[in-house]
């Protein structure tokens, strides 16, 4: 079963490629600096549709780069670790809420925060792992272009996102082009194993992370449409 | 700067924690390995949780079992304890609610889930002081959702033939799943069998709520159903209800009925195509596959003959062939063979095939073999081969030939013949003109009379004393008498004027006075007979002709060749006028002499040709016996030379030359 899911992923990632077309241009309000003012070319509800495509997109593109990096490193005693969920993930600074009922209970604007800043956290770490998994002697182009994509559209949808936000709330952000990202190559030449457990941890977690993202933008679509049914549950 | 360091120390960390996580890992996951073992494992087993799973992404339940160990089975005996991961209290947190209905399950409600979090539950014992079983998992990793609900189906289409059909399969998402808030973003799965197959046919993933299913036989009943899961996780839910679809195939001959239109259609439009094709290369089609056969083709014969039967004639043909009966030549007495000049046979051809001049031996020539000259390349103009041509010409010049040397002994027709080639054109003086002698002929005398009255073909012109030779056929058809003869021409035209004219008197008198010239001299004197004077001939000319003419001689000598019943008439006439004193008698044929030269008759009458086609020149016919004039159509057919005037052999011999 999970090859041919893999392979359905992969088929689907292909079909995800074709449409990123449609979305591979930037948004049209995205510009330098993000000034409100330049941004009145698209609508709220275009805008956030396109966020949310990309949000989704990025989810199945992390999911497939995932899966194919647990084929190919890890060994199946390890898969059950999905189950185990986010054990090793980086907890955040910042309160992600973690229940259904807990986004029903926040505002969009800390929705919107809250996808914002996970974001943010996660540019600079798929960075890093781009570069890790070049290390690697067999690792698939596939997986190197689904990460570094998923890098290149992180940014993206930042940009996005702080759009949205300005638009709807009101309210400048900081996004992470405006300061320059250096990252701190992280050198240190663990082993194979544990190098592997860091990376497929990595992924992981940037799945969940994504997922997040996908259901913050979602119910917030729902908000906007119909307030009242999303709100009540 | 600031965020450098920051960013670095969080990668540290992060690296550190994951060290730290990583042995923590190890350790659970060889707890965990154990706990999913399957229950083959050992036949002694302790409590275990069998299961945990959400429906809907908010709620989960956990159920176990006691395992082997019936003394806990009581309720209490077992407890469960959970553990969030992002809990701020670290403790083990017992389960909210243990389920009344349902033993050994253990039920968490929203306010216990989180999502996105690991969450390691415990089965304890009663006194918490044995574990029995842990596990950790993460809620959205044991999602199954509910199934689809609302299974139906419809008619897409039914194919042409009747034999397939198509449908759409529609349901909707399971209630409990919150897929309009995007919480859940399901994706469906369709499966579809015959009814009493084992396997099932499995479509791709369905992200709508419709599935069309294609390429279903009628008459079949087919059982569909259809399960989700959420998109990008693994755990498939229950399946729905099975709906069966069956479409029941409609009776129709419209599908088969085209198809047979077209093949007839198809065979009508090969074969027109055929036939054109055949119509059109007709020619070349006979000459492939019926190669003409070349038609049966004998020398010297017609093929008319053989397609209308004319047995009788064909075998004429035959017979006279010679290379079939060259016998003939020596054995029939009646042959006669006309002496011809192979280049004269060629002029004569040219000419085109006249009778007459096959008659008159086309170019006799001096020296040539008294056999059959004739050329035998004759591809079946039958009409213009003459095998059986009597060789007047021959005879002819033998008679020349002979009176010249025996006096009296020659005929006229030579003497006139000589005299008209004497002649030349010239008016014939009253005076016998000298005789020439044109023909070398050979001494070979003696039975030039009983030769011309048998009729010895064999001997030819060589004993023939009362027959001139003809040397040469002109082109225009008139025979040349050797040498410097008169033209054929104006021998033509007397056979004309006899034919068409009743020329007896004439004719009588031509004979006559050859005889008389034949009689009285014993030089040759040919006398040109003009055409226009109907083939008078002077007194004078007779007169010379006939001196020292002996009528009863003459009259008693029948013509042995004599054709023309007219010529035997004249003989007889001319005998019995001529038996007269030649001077007194002679007076009232006398004409003016429009220089009337007796044609050139070096050659026989021929009386018939018999069905041989040779010709008669049969002096067995006496002159009384048929004074009537004999069919001249058997005359004009071979066309013999009829000159008016010819002298009979008889009358020949009675010249006193």
């Amino acid at each position: 079963l999970e090859p041919q899911t893999h392979r359905k992923g992969c088929g689907c990632t292909l079909l995800l490629w074709l449409s990123l077309g449609s979305l591979g241009y930037p948004l049209d309000c995205k510009d330098d600096q993000g000034s409100i003012t330049r941004c009145t070319s698209i609508s709220q509800d275009k805008l956030l549709d396109r966020v949310i495509q990309h949000a989704e997109l990025i989810y199945r593109v992390s999911e497939e780069s995932c899966t194919l990096f647990e084929d190919m490193f890890v060994p199946f005693a390890l898969h059950s670790q999905r189950n185990r969920g986010g054990n090793m993930c980086m907890t955040k600074s910042f309160a992600i809420p973690g229940s259904k009922s807990e986004l029903q209970q926040i505002s969009d604007k800390w929705l919107l925060h809250s996808v914002l800043m996970l974001i943010q956290s996660w540019i600079e770490p798929m960075i890093y792992l781009q570069t890790t998994l070049e290390r690697y002697d067999d690792a698939p182009d596939a997986l190197l272009n689904k990460t570094k994509w998923v890098s290149d559209k992180l940014l993206s949808l930042e940009q996005g996102v702080a759009v949205l936000i300005r638009k709807m709330l009101d309210e400048g952000v900081f996004t992470s082009a405006e300061f320059t990202a250096s990252l701190e190559r992280y050198d240190v030449q663990l082993d194979m194993p544990d190098s592997v457990l860091r990376d497929y941890t990595l992924l992981t977690c940037f799945k969940k992370d994504a997922h997040k993202m996908e259901t913050f933008l979602k119910l917030l679509k729902c908000r906007q449409t119909d307030k009242f049914g999303c709100f009540l549950f | 700067m600031e965020r450098q360091v920051k960013s670095g120390k969080m990668v540290v960390r992060y690296v550190a924690i994951l060290h730290l996580q990583t042995v923590f890992l190890l350790g659970i996951e060889t707890l965990a390995v154990l706990g999913h073992a399957p229950t083959s494992e050992a036949p002694r087993q302790g409590p275990h949780f069998t299961s945990c799973l959400s429906r809907e992404q908010e709620t989960f339940r956990c159920w176990w079992s006691t395992g082997s160990f019936q003394n806990l089975s009581q309720p209490g005996a077992l407890r469960v304890f959970f553990l969030k991961e992002n809990s701020i209290s670290r403790n083990w947190t017992e389960c909210p609610d243990y389920t009344r209905s349902v033993p050994n399950e253990c039920f968490f409600n929203k306010t216990y889930t989180s999502i996105w979090t690991s969450y390691c539950v415990q089965l304890r014992s009663g006194a918490q002081n044995v574990t029995y079983d842990e596990r950790c998992f993460s809620v959205e990793n044991i999602v199954h959702p509910d199934p689809p609900i609302g299974l139906n189906w419809t008619l897409l289409n039914v194919s042409r033939s009747g034999l397939h059909f198509d449908i759409m399969a529609r349901w909707e998402p399971p209630p409990s799943a919150d897929v309009k808030t995007g919480w859940m973003t399901l994706v469906y799965e369709v499966h579809y069998r015959e009814r009493n197959s084992s396997r099932w046919e499995v479509l791709d993933l369905e992200i709508g709520t419709q599935q069309s299913i294609f390429g279903l036989h009628t008459n079949k009943e087919y059982e569909v159903r259809v399960r989700c899961k959420m998109r990008t996780f693994r755990n498939f839910g229950d399946f729905s209800e099975s709906i069966f679809v069956h479409v029941s195939q409609i009776p129709s001959k419209e599908s088969t009925f085209p198809v047979t239109l077209v093949f007839i259609f198809g065979a009508i439009a090969v074969a027109i195509l055929l036939i054109l094709v055949i119509f059109s290369q007709q020619q070349r089609l006979m000459v492939i596959l019926l190669p003409p056969v070349p038609a049966p083709k004998i020398k010297g014969i017609d093929p008319e003959l053989l397609k209308k039967g004319k047995l009788d004639e064909l075998s004429s043909i035959l017979s006279s062939h010679p290379i079939y009966k060259p016998e003939m030549f020596h054995e029939d007495p009646w042959v006669e063979f006309i002496e011809l000049d192979l280049d004269g046979m060629e002029a004569g051809e040219k000419m085109g095939c006249s009778d007459t001049q096959r008659l008159l031996g086309v170019g006799a020539q001096l020296g040539s073999s008294h056999g059959l000259g004739v050329k035998d390349d004759d591809s079946g103009r039958a009409s213009c081969y003459e095998p059986e041509l009597p060789e007047a010409d021959p005879d002819t010049l033998a008679a020349i030939c002979l009176a010249q040397h025996e006096k009296g002994a020659t005929s006229l027709l030579p003497q006139s013949n000589l005299s008209a080639t004497t002649a030349g054109g010239t008016p014939p003086d009253p005076d016998p003109a000298p005789i020439r002698d044109p023909i070398p002929c050979p001494t070979h005398r003696p039975e030039s009379r009983p030769l011309v009255q048998t009729q010895l073909s064999t001997h030819s012109w060589i004993n023939m004393d009362f027959y001139a030779q003809v040397s040469d056929v002109t082109p225009t058809g008139g025979v040349m008498l050797s040498p410097s003869q008169q033209s054929r021409v104006t021998e033509k035209i007397p056979v004309e004027k006899k034919e068409g004219q009743d020329a007896q008197v004439p004719e009588k008198e031509n004979v006559g006075e050859q005889q008389k010239k034949a009689e009285g001299k014993k030089r040759f004197q040919l006398l040109i007979v003009t055409p226009e004077e109907g083939a008078y001939t002077s007194e004078v000319d007779a007169q010379k002709v006939s001196s020292g003419y002996s009528h009863e001689k003459s009259c008693e000598d029948s013509i042995p060749q004599t054709i023309q019943p007219p010529a035997k008439k004249i003989s007889q006439e001319a005998c019995q006028q001529l038996g007269g004193p030649t001077g007194d008698y002679q007076s009232p044929y006398l004409l003016p002499p429009p220089i009337p030269v007796p044609p050139v008759s070096d050659y026989t009458v021929v009386q018939d040709v018999d069905a041989q086609h040779s010709l008669l020149l049969n002096p067995t016919t006496t002159v009384t016996a048929t004074p009537a004039p004999t069919p001249t159509p058997t005359l004009t057919k071979p066309s013999p030379a009829m000159a008016v005037g010819y002298l009979s052999p008889d009358l020949l011999g009675n010249l006193p030359l």
